[in-house]
């Protein structure tokens, strides 16, 4: 264009330069003097004439050309603006990431998707591949570059990678890559474009439902899918069983499948049970069932199973699952058990009798003994050696009397768990229990220290509570040291919602390394006292245990015992 | 002091124990005695019959294990409308049960007042004296 508008101009000045330089020859040889100035304005204005159109033929082909060009041009910049936009649709309408790379310039961009999707800004985006390999996951760059390269260097036809992509939160998602490539008219790569589409949530359901199918598959329960449809003369067809539920029955998955689960049934199997999954079946509704079955080599066996029925999108029952477990065991021990419960059950009532009973006809004559010696105390027997004969009858008849009455408390308290409590004083309980003892108290004269006014009321038993007192009282007077006076010292606390008292006596106490397991058990004796009856402790922890107390020994030999007892206040 | 009391027990001691003690303690002027319920029923069906509701005792002591028709047995026909003329008399069980549902079980009949345990004492007595409010 430019070298035409040169050569235009030339030509124009050459024609117009002859042009004059002939029609001054011209003039100066045909017009005389005065006639030269009329012709030479006639000239010119012919010239500027000539010009003129020239020009506008010139100025008005341009015109056209130039208009034709621009429509060209608006058109093509019209093609571009729509082809943006259907691209900005495509890409949003897919949620993919589109980018494009031109390969040998290393210059790459990104749609909008790499904020939307991944969250960059546009200054954090990078304009080359670096940026992209750079925010690939490190276990996976590798595996990518390498299929990415053998693409580019057309070994393969087609690219499609899946691999973690960096957020600009620093995490990654999961990403599906596909692309194509342009090549230059040798056929190199010049261009590729690409497409990333987010698939994190599916990676992360197909993650997940991996590890479901591998519980499926390795779990000791076993699983049992049936069809949802049913009819009346079978059970539902099974559809899926997990390979513990071949270890239960047998049956391969492959010769089960198909069949209905009436397979498993056999003579023995519990026909309401299966009335009740036919219920169940027809009432939509979840179940736990037990039943008799038979595995593929006839054995029998119990069957634990749910039933849950699954519904489909459209909330249609579209299957039953079934999980299940061998209870033939369990079954076979609750059975046993039964059995021993009741076997003992009757064995206790027996013993309860039997001791009631004993307890009633060893009571009967005793008391028939003690009231005899009643009636005897009142006759005066004048006979020395009878005298000493009834006595040493009388002492033998109350001792035994004692026992007696103190196997059958035992007896009471392990009888009955439960008893009554009500609130009770405890400076009345020891008054009561020192007046008992006030003939061996009168005697003994012991040193008694009674610290018990931080605990005024007690909500105990009172016939027991009296009961233990009087046990360790009696322990305390009985095995006193003959070496000191005797000391008792009796402390009564309130700590929170507990009560604890402490029986603490100078005795002759009771060697505990020898002792210690059996310091509370029946006829247990731990000196040789010829009225000690092995009773006394074993029947103040049963009271103790019965009101829900505690009780505790400390003792040293010849130094003393401590006891702690503790009681729940409320 | 009592006129006359029935003691009722198969143990021939028992009722030497209880005429012994009560006689001592002035309790009642006549003691009389049966071996069983059977027999204390025969006495309450002879009164009856006779109309004599003069000898009829004011308190019984009566035992629970006995033979032929033991205490309960004996309480149940008691209890019935057949007695209902003589069952105002006063009962108290004289036991050496220790079976707590038996103290429970005696509530259940109007005519008892007290559970006791063998053997009878003179103590025992002094306290039924002022519950009876003699």
């Amino acid at each position: 264009m430019k070298n035409k508008t040169t050569q235009i101009t030339t030509i124009y000045i050459l024609i117009a330069s002859i042009l004059a330089v002939f029609l001054y020859k011209i003039t100066s040889l045909y017009f005389k003097q005065e006639d030269q100035l009329i012709f030479n304005l006639f000239k010119d204005f012919i010239l500027i004439l000539l010009t003129g159109f020239a020009f506008r033929y010139i100025l008005s082909k341009n015109e056209r050309r130039n208009k034709t060009i621009f429509e060209r041009l608006e058109n093509t910049n019209n093609e571009i603006k729509e082809s943006n936009q259907k691209y900005d649709i495509v890409s949003k309408a897919t949620s993919d990431t589109i980018w494009d790379w031109k390969i040998q310039e290393d210059k790459m961009i990104w749609s909008k998707g790499i904020k939307a999707v991944f969250g960059y800004e546009e200054d954090q985006v990078g304009d080359s591949s670096s940026w992209w390999f750079g925010n690939i996951h490190p276990e996976d760059s590798i595996k990518m570059s390498i299929k990415l390269y053998s693409f580019i260097e057309q070994k393969t036809e087609k690219w499609q990678d899946e691999y973690r992509f960096k957020c600009a939160d620093n995490t990654y998602k999961y990403v599906l890559d596909r692309g194509f490539l342009l090549k230059d008219e040798n056929g190199k790569a010049v261009r590729m474009i690409g497409a990333l589409q987010d698939v994190t949530k599916q990676k992360e359901e197909e993650l997940r439902l991996k590890l479901l199918e591998t519980v499926i598959l390795q779990t000791k329960e076993s699983i049992v899918i049936t069809e949802a449809t049913f009819n009346k003369k079978l059970l539902p067809k099974i559809i899926y069983t997990n390979p513990a539920f071949t270890q239960m029955t047998g049956y391969q998955a492959n010769e089960i499948i198909n069949n209905s689960l009436d397979i498993l049934k056999g003579p023995n199997t519990e026909l309401n049970v299966i009335k009740k999954i036919i219920q169940i079946i027809q009432n939509k509704e979840e179940g736990l069932l037990e039943i008799r079955c038979y595995k593929k080599d006839k054995t029998e066996f119990w069957l634990r199973f749910t039933m849950i029925p699954i519904y489909n999108s459209e909330n249609e029952l579209s299957h039953w699952v079934s999980i299940q477990r061998d209870v033939t065991e369990e079954k076979n021990q609750e059975k046993e058990k039964e059995q021993l419960i009741k076997e003992l059950t009757q064995n206790n009532k027996d013993l309860k009798q039997f001791s009631y009973i004993t307890s009633h006809n060893l009571r009967a004559p005793m008391s028939n003994l003690t009231g005899l010696l009643n009636l005897i105390e009142d006759i005066e027997i004048d006979d020395p050696e009878l005298n000493e004969i009834i006595n040493g009858f009388s002492k033998s008849t109350h001792l035994l009397n004692e026992t007696i009455e103190d196997l059958t408390k035992v007896m009471i308290i392990k009888d009955n768990t439960s008893i009554e409590k009500e609130d009770i004083s405890l400076k009345e309980v020891f008054e009561n229990v020192f007046s008992q003892l006030s003939n061996q108290i009168e005697i003994i004269k012991p040193y008694l220290k009674l610290d018990i006014e931080n605990v005024s009321v007690l909500n105990s038993n009172k016939a027991y509570m009296e009961s233990i007192l009087l046990n360790l009282l009696t322990n305390s007077l009985k095995y006193r040291s003959t070496d000191r006076t005797l000391k008792i010292t009796i402390i009564a606390n309130q700590n929170g919602n507990t009560v604890e008292l402490i029986f603490k006596d100078n005795g002759i106490g009771i060697d505990l390394k020898r002792n210690k397991d059996k310091i509370f058990g029946l006829y247990q004796r731990f000196h040789d006292y010829p009225d000690s009856k092995g009773l006394g402790l074993y029947l103040v922890k049963s009271q103790v245990e019965a009101m829900k107390g505690t009780i505790n020994i400390e003792s040293q030999v010849n130094k003393g015992t401590t006891f702690t007892l503790t009681f729940k206040s409320k | 002091m009592l006129d006359l009391i029935l003691c009722v027990d198969d143990d021939p001691i028992t009722l030497m124990l209880c005429k012994k003690v009560i006689s001592k303690a002035s309790f009642s002027n006549t003691i009389i005695t049966a071996k069983n319920g059977e027999e204390a029923l025969e006495y309450f069906d002879s009164i009856i019959n006779k109309g004599a509701t003069k000898e009829l005792p004011q308190l019984i002591f009566l035992d629970l294990n006995m033979p032929v028709m033991d205490g309960w047995e004996f309480l149940d026909n008691f209890n019935t409308d057949k007695y209902s003329e003589v069952n105002s008399t006063k009962i108290v069980v004289l036991s050496s049960t220790i079976d707590p549902e038996d103290h429970e079980k005696s509530k259940k009949y109007p005519m008892v007042i007290d559970f006791l345990s063998k053997p009878i004492t003179s103590n025992m007595l002094t306290y039924l004296e002022s519950k009876l409010q003699l």
